[in-house]
């Protein structure tokens, strides 16, 4: 597969100037400043695949929105090369943005007092989109965003959740080939995430749309992502598919088991009891060194089980391992 | 390159219908700048009338000739309202990401600035300023020769183009210190304060900034000497000052454009 993005040794450095509490500190600041070169983003190296929806994950401040904000042409590197279907966003901006869509979660890009159709129009113009292709991918918008019931009130009335998936649509107008998703889900309603996070996978289906996507929501993550790229104070700490992620760092599985009455010898060589209360038992294994089944029933041969369940890990504890590792 | 034009004047078009609509959307808004302007341009000749009246000529310069200076002053501050006010906002697009945005569309980033807001409330500004230069070239007895209007409308550009490369380069300074918007508030009083008053009454020092660093007295200053035939004052300088305006103007205005350029490379946008 052919690489849409490509990024080689990414260092953003920023010049800080220390901070002091109170007055005399802000007058020491004033006139003997302490500035130090902060890397906020610190060598990053990844390359993403035409067709991949990609999480972009990691910590407040790791460095998230500045890698996006590179990638898609709005700040200068300080080293390293990236390209963007071939392209050097720096070296030619208007040719990579024509590509490209993007979305901050936290900000819009839509007229506050006009109705969002007329933010549309704009767009249409901007972009040079032909009446044909605007009517067209309109029309798939208003079906699957449901755009129809506000695409006539002016934007300052909409819901966020409205305004959300107004700002997606004018992501998309231009029939873009790579999706930029800044926290696209922050601060919807469940029924307004699900809408969105339907709408990514359709158009990543149907069109090959790469999606690169920042979130703090892991359940954006769960459902969308085929791969993760997680970074931590301006490195990448884990890359690759999730699968494989939770595996490596959340490798332990959990059977709770519920016992009948009272019983003295609960302990397995290749399982560890992690908390009892009761007549309940947590063993935590790892699934290499033993199956689940296999446990099972080993344990249920010596002692009387009421009830039982397996619990897998989730994304939630392999992200809390990376973020503490880091 | 021709169709490159078309798309350009295209979503020049489109943003101009935009603005309007905005502006419209708040009726009370519009009205009090009805209000308010007029109020603050008649109020500031009159002001200028007590002046020469209870005191003396500033400086040579009698009410009649004060009125011409004053209304073309405030005629090419109407039309750079018009079309540059966007200028006075770059720290809050770039503190709120609005500029972020311009950069992730397809086009030039000084055009999007300028055009995306065309401020049709600025033409209340015109109308004092049209008023009070008529008012005064009735009592100078301007000459409308073919010949005068022309030096006119080209002083008019070459002021508008001072304006708006002093903004422009102001602005340009939010892309460091993020905030700019008292610099702003001073300029527009300096401006206000140069093209108002003959500079001649200044100090040699001001007469000096105000003519070679910050040319605001080729806005009103100079032209309005050179129609009027008003001579020894201040700095002689070779060319008929009502040609230099446009040729200063547009110096201004490129050596800003290059500034700015310069300046979105060290742009670091803001928080997230």
């Amino acid at each position: 597969m052919d690489a849409v993005i490509e990024v080689n040794d990414l260092v953003k450095e920023y010049i800080v100037t220390k901070k002091e509490s109170g007055l005399r500190g802000a007058l020491k600041g004033l006139l003997f400043p302490e500035k130090k070169t902060v890397r906020g983003v610190d060598g990053i190296t990844f390359s993403i695949a035409q067709g991949e929806i990609v999480g972009y994950i990691g910590p407040n401040g790791a460095g998230k929105s500045t890698t996006i904000k590179m990638l898609t042409g709005i700040l200068h590197p300080t080293s390293g090369s990236i390209k963007v279907c071939g392209i050097s966003p720096q070296a030619d901006r208007k040719s990579v943005v024509r590509k490209l869509g993007v979305v901050f979660g936290q900000r819009t890009q839509l007229y506050w007092d006009l109705r969002l159709g007329e933010s549309f129009e704009l767009l249409r113009r901007i972009y040079q989109i032909d009446k044909e292709t605007y009517e067209d991918n309109l029309s798939i918008l208003t079906d699957v965003l449901k755009l129809h019931e506000f695409i006539h009130t002016p934007v300052r009335q909409l819901s966020l959740g409205q305004r959300m998936r107004g700002d997606i649509a004018a992501a998309m107008l231009h029939s873009p080939s790579i999706l930029f998703l800044d926290e696209p889900t922050i601060g919807l309603d469940a029924d307004a995430k699900h809408a969105i996070r339907l709408f990514i996978k359709e158009i990543n289906q149907k069109r090959g749309v790469t999606v690169i996507l920042t979130t703090h929501d892991l359940d954006d993550v769960e459902q969308l992502c085929s791969r993760l790229v997680v970074v931590n104070h301006g490195k990448v700490v884990e890359d690759g598919p999730m699968a494989s992620l939770i595996h490596k760092l959340a490798p332990h599985r959990l059977l709770v088991v519920e016992l009948q009455h009272p019983f003295s010898d609960l302990s397995h060589p290749l399982a560890e009891i992690i908390k009892q209360d009761g007549l309940k038992i947590w063993y935590q294994f790892e699934k290499d060194r033993i199956s689940a089944a296999q446990l099972i029933s080993e344990l249920s041969q010596k002692l009387p089980i009421q009830d039982l369940s397996v619990k897998e890990p989730n994304i939630e504890d392999a992200i809390r391992e990376v973020y503490k590792a880091t | 390159m021709g169709s490159s034009i078309r798309h350009y004047f295209s979503v020049a078009a489109c943003f101009a219908r935009l603005a309007i609509q905005r502006q419209l959307e708040y009726p009370l808004f519009l009205f009090s700048w009805l209000l308010m302007i007029p109020i603050q341009y008649f109020s500031g000749i009159w002001m200028l009338k007590i002046i020469v009246d209870r005191f003396q000529p500033l400086n040579g310069w009698d009410f009649p000739e004060l009125t011409f200076l004053y209304g073309l002053g405030l005629i090419s501050h109407g039309i750079f309202v018009v079309f540059f006010i966007n200028t006075w906002q770059i720290d809050r697009m770039v503190i709120e990401g609005a500029f972020d945005r311009l950069l992730l569309r397809p086009m030039n980033v000084f055009f999007q600035l300028i055009a995306s807001y065309i401020n049709f409330i600025g033409l209340i500004d015109c109308i004092p300023g049209i008023i009070i230069f008529i008012y005064g070239c009735q009592l100078v007895g301007f000459e409308w020769t073919f010949l005068n209007i022309i030096k006119l409308l080209l002083v008019l550009l070459g002021g508008v183009m001072i304006r708006a490369a002093l903004f422009i380069s102001l602005g340009t300074i939010a892309f460091w210190t993020k905030r700019n918007a008292s610099m702003v508030g001073f300029t527009l009083a300096m401006l206000e304060r140069g093209t108002m008053y003959p500079i001649s009454i200044y100090p040699y020092a001001i007469q000096v900034l105000f003519t070679f660093i910050l040319p605001i007295g080729f806005i009103s200053f100079y032209p309005a000497a050179e129609f009027l035939n008003k001579s020894s004052e201040a700095f002689q300088l070779p060319l008929s000052f009502a040609l230099a305006t446009p040729v200063i103007g547009f110096a201004c205005f490129f050596l800003s454009q290059w500034i700015f350029r310069f300046g979105m490379k060290s742009y670091e946008s803001a928080g997230s």
